[in-house]
């Protein structure tokens, strides 16, 4: 039987403000690190985004979502008809915990099944035939959209789950709140590391400092106690300066999450030239 | 009249006679100076389908009402002409005294047409030969300085080099290979002086606003370019993957801390001065290998450096000051190397230069200006360069429309990749400033869209004012309300009550005399797209790995950005409206007229 995994990552993120595929966690993009986690479970690895989103390099297939604004059913119907194999362990993106053991377990069963917590089915931590793609498309034909849907409608196998002292594998989040609160959670003094560019820099003898995770407002004013400059005014951020986190979103808002190894640079406000 | 002098001074390089023409006053209002009039002088005396380096092709020098008033930044002049590198209108400006000097001739613009039998210098009004022919700019000034203010060219430009520049006290009108087109009239140097001064229409306003754009001036909009210079741009840029890299393969540089202007400051002499009449002073010359300090800005710091794969400072700085005096566009001297030294990797181009070869640079750049050996190719610039070359080369030449791109990867900032694509000038941050949205949290500036589309072409126009009034653009961000403050100015300089809705409508005019002059030349809406690579490939590495531009996507930009500005949805400029713009403009030779010529060269114009 040939194993693959579909992480599905076409999602919206509009409650994070920021693609959760491309948020850091301990070194790596939560994208990257979901396909690491997967690559000792399954032979082959089937990344679905949108059309729009672009994602770092990964050692997985990337396909786009034809029709994102479905939600979840679409873009697991893509996956599971672009998948080269018997069955398909689908998993979000936001999967921090994710195990190979966990992912190898359940596609062991060759059939289709999903853990239950609490009452719960995780139809994003399941097994699906990847058959069952002609399934998935009947029913959104019908205009259904939920994968518990589809799940019931091949005959799943539920496992109940029973919680331990370590989160749950397919534990995930939805706002910079639950995005940190799982990253100090893994590690307590989870930190940042900001560098400072630009005519700032000219006055400080270090410009590399690592400053604890938080929103982006909570690290930018810790790390201010250490800068004879002001990065704050007037309840944002100052207008001489811009911050660009993991190199890649430029943003003023100060809600936003700052996880574990993010770079953020602070940089003069550019304009170019 | 007030601001302006009401002629142009043409002179006949063949025939060595000048004469002064008038410019009708509605032209001067419509037109403002600088790129504008410069570009309308164009229509006027470039015949059809002339070749850029044929002795019939003019060369503008235009000044604008501002110049002479002492307002900060104000001593610029714009010197346009046929590229010979895309074939297309290029405009680029210098900042210096010449622009004083050569206004208070008593014109607004001086034109050159013909071409001298020999070497020779335009002083005093009349041709002489030359013994400046195979020095630098710097030294020929030195030689005319009892003559007044000098504008020159360098060895590259007595070659033809087709990216040899124009200089004026360290200063260049850079892109497009305007050095060349002098060069082939056999034209070393002009010197001007004159007793002409510019009067204002309203001394005591001129003065309150003056007084206050320049206390503007040193505050904190322009902090960036006066403390550090924009090659604090290197390091940021790099951070952001933006940073084009080896020919535009990666985005990131390895070497990019040694680069570093912040750390620069600390390790090395430094210097800082000001162009004339300018309040920001945002030349910062740095020291290299016991060598005076040298002027380097962010675009040759990238072009000389991380796009050849160089690292090391002593070098980079170097070939900066070697490009300066042999007259060679820093930004495409560089890309057309990067471009060589891929085709050597890929095996099309026997002899290349190679990637990380800091020792070798120095010989590349003499090689070019003198066009000896494989620098006689290198010459012709990158587009002509791969075509000779073959072999889908054309794919990953650095270029939009023959004009070499800046230190912006496209995919990592693509508001400013639709402003480099539908470019009159060609791949060019000046002319289109779209980078200003992407680099802010407005829009994503990975996923262009429709609001790149409104970015682009209000840069555009902004761009468009502030080059023809002219201004230095690192002065906008210095001006509260931009079409009411530059409207105010320019009505208390020349007395024409210009307010914004009208300065809107000059911005728009400026814009399409130049596509106008494009469409003419045989301009085609194929010409608007990027080379293959940015199109097909995804960036590899650094921290916006992965960024794509899609074709299709770019093409959607460009739909939007053709139909923002009013133009047909493939980009030609509607008749009607072209009409109504170019009123008063003398539209026989310029609208109708040159668009039937450019229909009968192959283009055509919407209905």
């Amino acid at each position: 039987m040939r194993r693959v995994a579909i992480v599905l990552c076409g999602g919206l993120s509009s409650r994070m403000g920021r693609p959760k595929a491309w948020l850091p966690w301990f070194g790596r993009t939560m994208v990257e690190h979901v396909v690491q986690r997967l690559r000792g479970a399954a032979e082959e690895i089937v990344v679905v985004t949108s059309r729009e989103l672009d994602l770092p390099p990964l050692e997985a297939r990337v396909i786009r979502d034809r029709e994102p604004e479905r939600g979840p059913l679409a873009g697991l119907r893509d996956g599971l008809a672009a998948a080269e194999g018997d069955f398909a362990f689908v998993t979000a993106t936001d999967a921090p915990f994710l195990s190979a053991s966990h992912v190898s377990s359940l596609l062991d069963r060759a059939a289709p099944v999903a853990p239950r917590a609490a009452g719960h089915v995780q139809v994003l931590s399941a097994v699906y035939p990847t058959t069952a793609w002609k399934e998935a498309d009947a029913l959104l034909e019908r205009g259904r959209g939920r994968p518990l849907e589809l799940l019931e409608r091949l005959g799943f196998d539920a496992i109940d789950w029973e919680p331990g002292a370590e989160p749950a594998p397919w534990e995930g989040f939805n706002t910079p709140s639950e995005y940190l609160s799982l990253a100090r959670r893994t590690r307590a003094d989870a930190v940042a590391m900001v560098e400072v560019l630009g005519r700032s820099a000219l006055d400080l003898a270090e410009t590399r400092f690592r400053v604890p995770i938080g929103t982006l407002g909570e690290v930018l004013g810790r790390l201010e106690r250490r800068l004879p400059m002001r990065l704050l005014a007037d309840g944002g951020l100052s207008k001489s300066h811009l911050v660009c986190l993991g190199g890649r979103e430029l943003v003023r808002d100060l809600s936003l999450p700052v996880g574990p190894g993010e770079r953020i640079s602070v940089l003069d406000a550019l304009s170019g030239g | 009249m007030h601001g302006f002098h009401g002629a142009y001074w043409r002179f006949d390089l063949g025939r060595g006679e000048g004469e002064r023409i008038p410019i009708p006053p509605e032209v001067l209002r419509r037109t403002l100076g600088g790129v504008g009039l410069g570009s309308w002088l164009l229509h006027r005396e470039s015949p059809p389908g002339v070749e850029p380096l044929a002795a019939e092709a003019p060369i503008v020098s235009a000044f604008s009402p501002l110049v002479g008033t002492g307002l900060t930044t104000s001593a610029k002049f714009a010197v346009v002409a046929k590229s010979p590198l895309t074939g297309g209108v290029c405009d680029a400006l210098a900042s210096s005294h010449f622009a004083i000097e050569g206004k208070a001739l008593g014109v607004d613009a001086i034109v050159l047409v013909g071409a001298c039998r020999e070497p020779s210098e335009l002083v005093d009004g009349r041709l002489r030969p030359t013994a400046s022919w195979g020095r630098t700019a710097e030294e020929t000034a030195d030689a005319l300085r009892a003559f007044g203010r000098v504008a020159a060219i360098g060895r590259a430009g007595e070659r033809c080099v087709r990216f040899a520049n124009l200089s004026a006290e360290g200063r260049h009108a850079g892109r497009g290979g305007l050095g060349a087109v002098m060069g082939a009239k056999r034209l070393k140097a002009i010197a001007v002086r004159g007793g002409h001064p510019t009067s204002v229409a309203d001394p005591s306003r001129v003065a309150r606003l003056a007084a206050a754009l320049r206390e503007r001036s040193g505050g904190e909009a322009t902090a960036k370019y006066r403390e550090l210079g924009t090659v604090g741009n290197l390091l940021s840029f790099d951070r952001l993957g933006l940073l084009p890299t080896r020919n535009f393969r990666q985005s990131q540089f390895e070497g990019a801390e040694g680069l570093a202007a912040e750390s620069w400051r600390s390790s090395r002499s430094h210097g800082r001065s000001s162009c004339a009449s300018c309040t920001i002073g945002c030349e910062h010359r740095f020291g290299w290998k016991g060598s005076a300090p040298t002027r380097i800005e962010y675009e040759s710091l990238f072009a000389l450096g991380p796009l050849l794969g160089i690292g090391d400072p002593d070098v980079v700085l170097g070939a900066a000051r070697r490009c300066d005096e042999l007259g060679l566009d820093t930004i495409s001297a560089g890309a057309t190397l990067a471009f060589a030294m891929e085709c050597g990797e890929k095996g099309l181009l026997e002899g290349a230069p190679r990637f990380d070869e800091p020792d070798a640079l120095l010989g590349w750049l003499d090689d070019i200006a003198d066009r000896r050996g494989l620098g006689d190719r290198l010459a012709e610039g990158s587009r002509r360069l791969a075509r000779s070359v073959g072999r889908g080369a054309l794919g990953f030449a650095p270029q939009v429309k023959g004009l070499e791109l800046p230190g912006y990867e496209p995919r990592a900032v693509q508001s400013l990749a639709l402003g480099f694509a539908v470019g009159t000038r060609g791949a060019d941050h000046n002319r289109s400033g779209a980078y200003e949205i992407d680099l802010s949290p407005e829009v994503d500036r990975l996923r262009g869209d429709a609001r790149s589309a409104w970015g682009a072409v209000e840069t555009e126009d902004r761009a468009a004012i502030l080059d023809s009034m002219v201004l230095c653009k690192f002065v906008r961000s210095a001006i509260e309300d931009f079409y009411p403050d530059c409207a105010e100015l320019l009505a208390a300089v020349t007395g024409f009550e210009y307010d914004a809705a009208e300065l809107r409508e000059v911005a728009e005019r400026i814009v399409n005399l130049r596509k106008a002059f494009n469409v003419r030349e045989g301009w085609q809406p194929s010409d608007d797209t990027l080379p293959r690579r940015f199109l097909d490939e995804a960036l590899p590495s650094g921290p916006v790995a992965g960024a794509r531009l899609p074709k299709d996507r770019l093409e959607r930009m460009i739909l939007h950005y053709n139909r923002a500005r009013g133009w047909t949805d493939d980009g030609y400029p509607r008749e009607p409206r072209l009409l109504t713009c170019f009123e008063g403009l003398g539209i026989d030779g310029i609208g109708a007229g040159a668009m039937a010529a450019g229909a009968a060269a192959g283009g055509r114009v919407a209905p």
